[in-house]
């Protein structure tokens, strides 16, 4: 279900999509928080003479999306669920960069949710695309959706 | 503004690659945490409490202590493949990481990849699969998954 927790989230949920303007900002400090020293991510001097972000952006992007959706628990408002997630898996398939300057939409849908060893999980399935409609990444994430097993 | 060039891959199968090994300070901590932050918001962000910032937290949710955002070892692996395969990685690549051990606060973290196979792909590509980890300063996987990069002319 959309616009509660997310731990509220459900198979078959379809994310309204997120519209945003790629920084220079949001490429270097993401680049800084995850130790990406490459200077591409950092000005223009790159092989296509424009600034790029780092690939693994695309987790930023799913955080914009549960923001935008799931409104009882926005981590990047500082607004923390009944539980603190914890992330299991990445997989990120890179079609082309993304680069400052470019408005980006990201949009997505839960494929899946089950419990596993007592604890429930989340698929998702996101993707990046620019305002000319090029593909930039298309994502899966597994997320435990609370830690502790119940009773404990 | 002199361009920084890319990067041709020439690896074999069986291959290691060594990427640097990074000490999880609180501080490493806290710059993933508010990058992200920040990045989603547009504006320096603030990093509140939570289960990577705050023993008591982390221990209320089942926890043994504070732990590494597993995105920082995707990170860590991704700027390894990116240090290696350039924009090849960057236009055509594809990385999995499953988050497999908690990585707690002063775990020496070491990145690596092992290539399993270099095959001709599609109009001259050599095309890599490689296994892609993180290690602790055991030796005990922490971070484990797989990389991918189609290389060369398309």
């Amino acid at each position: 279900m959309l616009g509660g927790f997310i731990s509220d989230l459900e198979a078959g949920d379809v994310f309204k999509p997120v519209t945003y303007v790629l920084t220079a900002f949001m490429a270097s400090e993401y680049a800084h928080g995850v130790e990406e020293a490459w200077e591409w991510y950092h000005s223009d001097a790159t092989p296509t003479g424009r600034q790029m972000r780092p690939p693994t952006m695309i987790h930023v992007d799913k955080m914009r999306i549960l923001e935008a959706n799931c409104l009882k628990e926005r981590r990047v408002s500082g607004e923390k669920g009944p539980h603190a997630r914890v992330h299991y898996e990445y997989y990120a398939r890179q079609h082309s960069p993304a680069y400052v300057g470019e408005t980006l939409t990201v949009s997505g849908k839960i494929t899946d949710r089950y419990i596993k060893r007592g604890r429930t999980y989340i698929d998702y399935y996101l993707e990046v695309r620019t305002s000319d409609d090029r593909l930039v990444t298309t994502y899966t994430d597994k997320t435990l959706l609370k830690y502790q097993k119940d009773g404990e | 503004m002199t361009a920084i060039n890319d990067i041709k891959a020439k690896f074999k199968t069986g291959d290691v690659i060594h990427g640097p090994a990074r000490v999880q300070t609180p501080e490493r901590i806290e710059w993933y945490d508010s990058a992200m932050l920040s990045a989603a918001t547009g504006g320096l962000a603030q990093v509140g409490i939570n289960i990577h910032t705050d023993d008591e937290f982390a221990k209320s949710q089942g926890l043994k202590a504070v732990i590494s955002d597993g995105m920082m070892m995707t990170g860590y692996c991704s700027e390894m493949m990116v240090r290696n395969f350039g924009m090849d990685y960057l236009t055509r690549g594809e990385l999995r990481t499953k988050f497999i051990k908690p990585v707690y606060l002063k775990d020496t973290v070491h990145t690596l990849a092992k290539v399993l196979s270099t095959e001709p792909g599609e109009n001259g590509t050599t095309v890599y699969k490689l296994d892609v980890w993180c290690e602790n300063q055991d030796g005990v996987k922490v971070t484990d998954g797989d990389a991918k990069v189609t290389v060369g002319a398309v």
